[in-house]
């Protein structure tokens, strides 16, 4: 079972296709019933429970959500040509209904954007493999073998069941990278964890005290570590757990950073689930104890 | 990429004061505590539409639906206004920009149904009925059970869970959360008799196929009579098996309250389970001789 964990090649998690389970046909719009993704793959439901009229063209591979804007870019400049080639002079009741109709074109296009942050909206993109960067998979050696377990552990889940490329965790001393990173070629092991502990303390990452998410393209520094086309970065503190006696503030103790090629890549419940991945590291280095 | 001097004053990092924090002109997602400094990275900005969007999902679903609706109405009454018959023919440039804008409306409400369509059901939170227990089996080593303790707050916080039981190797070794009163005793939950619960037909099924089983909503199956340690109105069950000698069963208080992501989790901490639970049973001679 531990050399599942140690296995560097991993697939990323792809979504489902938007209108995967569409057959082909003639492309007429046609109301089609499918269940919800969410509830597709329990097979022990007695009940359809979210029954969903879908208008779809049958096309194979054409995602239908981004229709009206295909539409509003098709109308709009069909309207636009209508003015300047249809009768010499044009009335004002003329403009008035083409100034509707290209406010209308713009708020179509707009559709599609707004239509992605609504609840049970699934993502359209699949993950893509960036090209040019090697997958690898490197960890501290300095650290007992259950803690190892669990680091491997953890960044194989957070690679399988999320839609990450690179994952990279670091607790206090113990550091682990996987996935898709933008390392200088050719080093060894050593060398690169060595590059990771600089590149962490240039950008200061160890002292963060909240989450960040950045749904979409982040600048900056973090670009150099990353895979080319990154666009969803995620980096969650793992925080030691105050004294009340004490009274002191919290404390990080490391923190966990995801990034993913898709843009707003995860979810509420995704970044719930990795903010409980996180708290296994919780004074994970305070105290060793073998099993 | 320093933000600058109006971040250096200290905010309290506190949820609920998100909403309350004063306009700066570059805003941050979260409050932080930068004193020092240090964090040298970039920061996110807030993303307006996205919040106002998700804040007001109701609206913006009907939202195209009357867009779409006014202007239809705009379309006849210009139409009727400026003294042009309302026949649909594509002669005059004026019809033919009439009928784009129609196409236009069309889409629009159309989209709007969609959206409307798909609105998510919001199912209510049943309270379970039961009291709350913690039972931790005695010999486990501290390791063992600060992971599943791990495992039950991740579950508890993140999904529906309300109850969670882990039974192993014929003995039980958690339960926790809300649980049946026992009919014997007042006020103490209903303890798992686990070589019991192996070898009923629910558990022997799950075994036997290695996959995770999901009741979804349990008042239709029969076979919730061999859960009797669960509250008698729990919703939802899971069970998950570990390896061949464990199962884990986890409680919601909501129909179909787990999702796919959740039951995909569930699935890979049930292996990490189950590796940290075989290697504890197989030391467990030696675990026994080290602790006297």
């Amino acid at each position: 079972m531990s050399s599942l964990f140690y296995n560097p090649l991993i697939s990323a998690k792809t979504p489902p296709l938007f209108g995967a389970n569409t057959t082909r046909k003639s492309p007429t719009i046609s109301a089609r019933l499918n269940n919800s993704q969410r509830t597709a793959a329990s097979d022990q439901q007695q009940q359809l429970n979210l029954s969903v009229l879908r208008f779809t063209l049958g096309i194979r591979g054409l995602d239908e959500s981004y229709l009206p804007r295909w539409i509003g870019y098709g109308f709009g400049s069909l309207l636009v040509l209508n003015h300047f080639v249809g009768s010499i002079s044009t009335t004002p009741a003329q403009l008035r209904t083409e100034a509707l109709g290209l406010l209308l074109a713009a708020f179509s296009v707009a559709v599609p954007y707004l239509g992605k942050f609504l609840k049970g909206a699934t993502p359209v993109e699949q993950t893509t493999l960036p090209e040019g960067t090697v997958q690898i998979f490197v960890m501290s050696q300095n650290i007992s073998d259950a803690h190892k377990e669990d680091l491997a552990w953890a960044t194989y889940i957070l690679l399988r069941n999320t839609n990450t490329i690179s994952v990279l965790i670091s607790i206090r001393d113990a550091l682990c990278a996987r996935g898709y990173w933008n390392t200088p070629d050719n080093v060894s092991k050593v060398r690169m964890l060595d590059w990771f502990e600089k590149q962490i303390e240039q950008i200061g990452l160890s002292d963060l005290k909240d989450t960040l998410y950045f749904p979409q393209s982040a600048d900056s520094d973090l670009q150099e570590m990353l895979p080319r086309g990154t666009r969803s970065l995620l980096i969650q503190p793992v925080l030691r757990a105050p004294n009340p006696s004490a009274n002191e503030m919290e404390k990080t103790e490391g923190f966990v950073l995801l990034a993913s090629s898709i843009s707003y890549a995860y979810s509420n419940k995704d970044r719930a689930w990795i903010g409980a991945v996180a708290n296994k590291f919780k004074g994970m280095l305070g105290s060793s104890h073998a099993i | 990429m320093e933000a600058g001097s109006l971040l250096r004053t200290p905010i309290p990092w506190n949820p609920k004061r998100l909403a309350s924090l004063p306009a700066f002109p570059r805003f941050i997602r979260a409050s932080s505590n930068l004193q020092e400094g240090r964090y040298r990275g970039p920061k996110p900005k807030r993303d307006w539409v996205a919040d106002w969007v998700s804040n007001n999902d109701d609206t913006v679903r009907s939202l195209p639906i009357y867009v779409g609706g006014v202007s239809l109405l705009a379309v006849l009454v210009n139409r009727s206004v400026s003294g042009i018959a309302p026949v649909a023919d594509a002669s005059s440039s004026q019809s033919r920009a009439d009928l784009l804008t129609l196409g236009l409306a069309v889409t629009n409400i159309l989209t709007g149904l969609v959206w409307l369509s798909i609105r998510p059901k919001s199912i209510s939170v049943v309270n379970p009925q039961g009291v709350e227990c913690q039972r931790i089996y005695s010999q486990l080593p501290d390791s063992v059970v600060s992971e599943l303790l791990w495992v039950w707050e991740s579950l508890s916080a993140v999904t529906c869970c309300s109850s969670l039981v882990i039974a192993y190797d014929g003995s039980c070794f958690l339960q926790i959360g809300i649980a049946a009163e026992s009919s014997t005793e007042d006020g103490e939950a209903e303890a798992v008799d686990a070589t019991k619960l192996m070898q009923g037909s629910l558990c022997q099924g799950v075994m036997k196929s290695g996959a995770q089983s999901y009741l979804a909503n349990l008042s239709l199956y029969p076979g919730k009579s061999e859960l009797p340690f669960l509250p008698s109105n729990t919703q939802a069950v899971i069970l998950q098996p570990l390896g061949d000698k464990g199962i884990a069963i986890i409680g919601g208080d909501t129909i179909r309250g787990f999702t796919t992501s959740d039951q995909a989790w569930i699935t890979l901490i049930g292996e990490k389970l189950d590796a940290t639970l075989t290697k504890f049973v197989n030391n467990l001679p030696l675990a026994v001789q080290d602790k006297i």
